[in-house]
């Protein structure tokens, strides 16, 4: 069987910062060669992607993640046919729904009693979950409930409409969702396997949190009280962190289904995932503490794999925690120049693994001998095209 | 009879046996769901797919390096409208290294074999967050009880961690194995896959034994202690 792996590896320094925090405010660690790392959690990097895909991609391409999933189906109904009166709309949304992926719609009790407390109508039906639907399925599901106005319920116990519905909430997925997957939590049938995988961001070094106390002065002070209008402290580290994640091409190709426009290629919405995975995840960061700190960095080196068989990280080069020497990222650099070879030689380089690779400055020089060196939006088209050259697996 | 062994190392590593709702436990070793899990993704089967044979393996796990228990907070906000959700508590094995071994008869072991070289689904160590750091399969052993595989395999620990141990010539490692009728010190874990089916998981439980084996530590202090016996001068016997 053919397979398209990709791998994305990231050092990225930033300064005095706290990205993702715990509970008691202080920045996320872990433990990894028996000393404490900067840690930050693949959820926050994930979200900090999403967010990047608003810049990146159409919104059509994008879902909504929503227990009001009838509101959003209902909208569109009315758009289609603005006969529709909104209650109408509801019901036709609320049953398509149903039936397309098998999980209940209705009136929380709890709102329905509000509402009856206050005199107001009924309001909108709503799933018990949170539902992911892409633009394109709430786009397939309205225009259905349109056409099944006149009575819906006996429209959608017809065999071949059921399944029509099932089978629009089962493809077509939008690009985040291709990518993250989906949760909906009973209706399984339509679940999605997330076709990407983030790792945790882990420091290359050993990291202390420090705490910086601060005082805060009042302008309105008064010389009968002159001391501080409030005190605190913020915890926080400065990191050059490992960032890994790793995509499968492959179940990302059948997420998303292959084109459906005639004046583009079939490969077409494959190639622009990956390139705003690649970009999303390369250029994004998540955004905690960002104002305080100010910590707004781009990552100092990038490598990016297309391989055969199977992802690899190589968090293993930073096992034994990078010591100070001439500066974290000069250091991790040689240790990402070594180990990479080391690790694809002894099991076994594959064939036909394309390696790419964006660099700054003089510290990650080691790194350039490893790939193609590009610069950014190069590197994204780059890797883009060669996606988009690869051959399916065989069904 | 044949025996899979898979080395299981990485930053982060989350095996839950009763995790549920928004506080998601670890156990200290992996689980056989896990494992399990890890070998059905990689041979690509659905969710829904049948796993009876899988469970059918004999299944046990020796501790290379314990790690630490990690605490994650988790908070999530709605996507759309910014709401917060409910948040979750994700305790992670941090820093551990494991050698689990599967056994079972020679053709389904070869065909895990192939899997796990190139895998279908992304492996991952319990939580899709946590990649594996080396490489997973570590060999397929003919004719070898799981037994003799977990004690013979070469300490894996960390180059760090077997050095903080110099002083042990060998160490000793916990294993847990599937327990065998007969076996008279077992507890059970509910970690016996019956179905992935994300409508309806299924879990049975599983007896296990716990031993430890001694294996040699390559980074034990190359000369042992000179033989001395001060005894001896006094003479006598």
């Amino acid at each position: 069987m053919s397979r398209t792996i990709l791998d994305l590896h990231v050092l990225q320094t930033v300064p005095p910062s706290n990205i993702n925090r715990d509970d008691t405010g202080a920045p996320k660690t872990a433990i990894y060669g028996g000393v404490r790392r900067a840690r930050v959690s693949s959820q926050a990097w994930k979200r900090a992607t999403r967010l990047a895909f608003d810049s990146l991609l159409d919104p059509g391409e994008l879902g909504t993640r929503t227990k009001r999933v009838a509101e959003l189906l209902a909208e569109r109904i009315r758009e289609l046919d603005s006969s529709i009166e909104e209650r109408e709309a509801w019901t036709l949304a609320a049953e398509t729904v149903q039936t397309a992926t098998g999980s209940k719609i209705e009136v929380p009790k709890r709102r329905a009693d509000a509402a009856k407390k206050k005199g107001e109508g009924e309001p909108a039906p709503e799933s018990a979950y949170l539902m992911f639907l892409s633009a394109r399925q709430r786009d397939g599901l309205a225009e259905l409930a349109v056409e099944g106005r006149a009575d819906i319920k006996a429209f959608l116990k017809d065999k071949d409409n059921k399944k029509r519905a099932k089978e629009i909430a089962d493809t077509r997925h939008s690009v985040d969702i291709a990518l993250f997957g989906r949760m909906v939590a009973d209706g399984a049938d339509i679940n999605v396997d997330a076709a990407a995988q983030v790792a945790h961001a882990i420091s290359v070094h050993a990291v202390e949190n420090e705490s910086d106390y601060y005082t805060a002065v009042d302008d309105r002070n008064t010389d009968a009280e002159p001391g501080a209008g409030m005190i605190g402290t913020v915890e926080f580290n400065s990191a050059t962190l490992y960032r890994y994640a790793a995509l499968d091409v492959d179940l990302l190709r059948k997420n998303l289904g292959e084109g459906l426009r005639d004046d583009e290629p079939v490969t077409e919405p494959l190639r622009r995932a990956v390139e705003a995975f690649v970009r999303g995840f390369v250029e994004s960061l998540p955004s905690g503490k960002l104002n305080t700190f100010g910590n707004n960095t781009l990552p100092d080196a990038v490598i990016v794999k297309l391989r055969t068989s199977r992802p690899i990280s190589f968090v293993g080069a930073f096992e034994e925690p990078v010591m100070l020497g001439n500066g974290h990222l000069q250091e991790a650099s040689g240790r990402l120049a070594d180990y990479i070879p080391e690790v694809e030689l002894a099991y076994g380089a594959e064939d036909g693994t394309d390696t790419w690779v964006l660099r700054i400055g003089r510290s990650t020089e080691k790194l350039s001998g490893l790939g193609t060196e590009l610069s950014l939006p190069d590197l994204v088209s780059a890797v883009g095209a060669a996606v988009a050259q690869r051959p399916a697996p065989a069904k | 009879m044949s025996v899979l062994a898979l080395l299981l190392a990485g930053p982060l590593q989350a095996w839950g046996a009763s995790a549920r709702f928004a506080r998601r436990t670890t156990e200290h070793a992996p689980t056989k769901s896990g494992v399990i899990g890890l070998l059905a993704a990689a041979q690509g089967r659905e969710r829904t797919a049948d796993l009876a044979d899988l469970a059918g393996l004999r299944f046990g796990v020796r501790v290379d390096q314990p790690g630490t228990r990690i605490r994650d907070y988790q908070t999530a906000k709605h996507f759309d409208t910014g709401k917060s959700m409910p948040v979750s508590e994700r305790f992670y094995l941090a820093d551990a290294v494991f050698v689990a071994a599967v056994e079972g008869d020679d053709t389904l072991i070869d065909d895990l074999h192939r899997a796990v070289q190139a895998p279908v689904y992304l492996p991952y160590l319990g939580r899709r967050s946590c990649p594996p750091a080396r490489r997973v399969d570590i060999g397929v052993h003919r004719d070898q009880s799981l037994e003799q595989v977990l004690a013979d395999q070469e300490w894996r620990a960390a180059g760090w961690y077997q050095r903080s141990r110099k002083r042990e010539s060998t160490v000793p490692l916990t294993t847990f194995v599937d327990a065998t009728p007969g076996d008279s010190r077992n507890d059970s874990v509910r970690d016996l896959p019956l179905s992935f089916d994300p409508l309806h998981r299924r879990y049975a439980l599983r007896g296990v034994r716990t031993d430890t084996v001694d294996v040699p530590n390559p980074k034990a202090r190359r000369s042992a202690p000179p033989d001395h016996n001060p005894t001896i001068l006094l003479g006598g016997d």
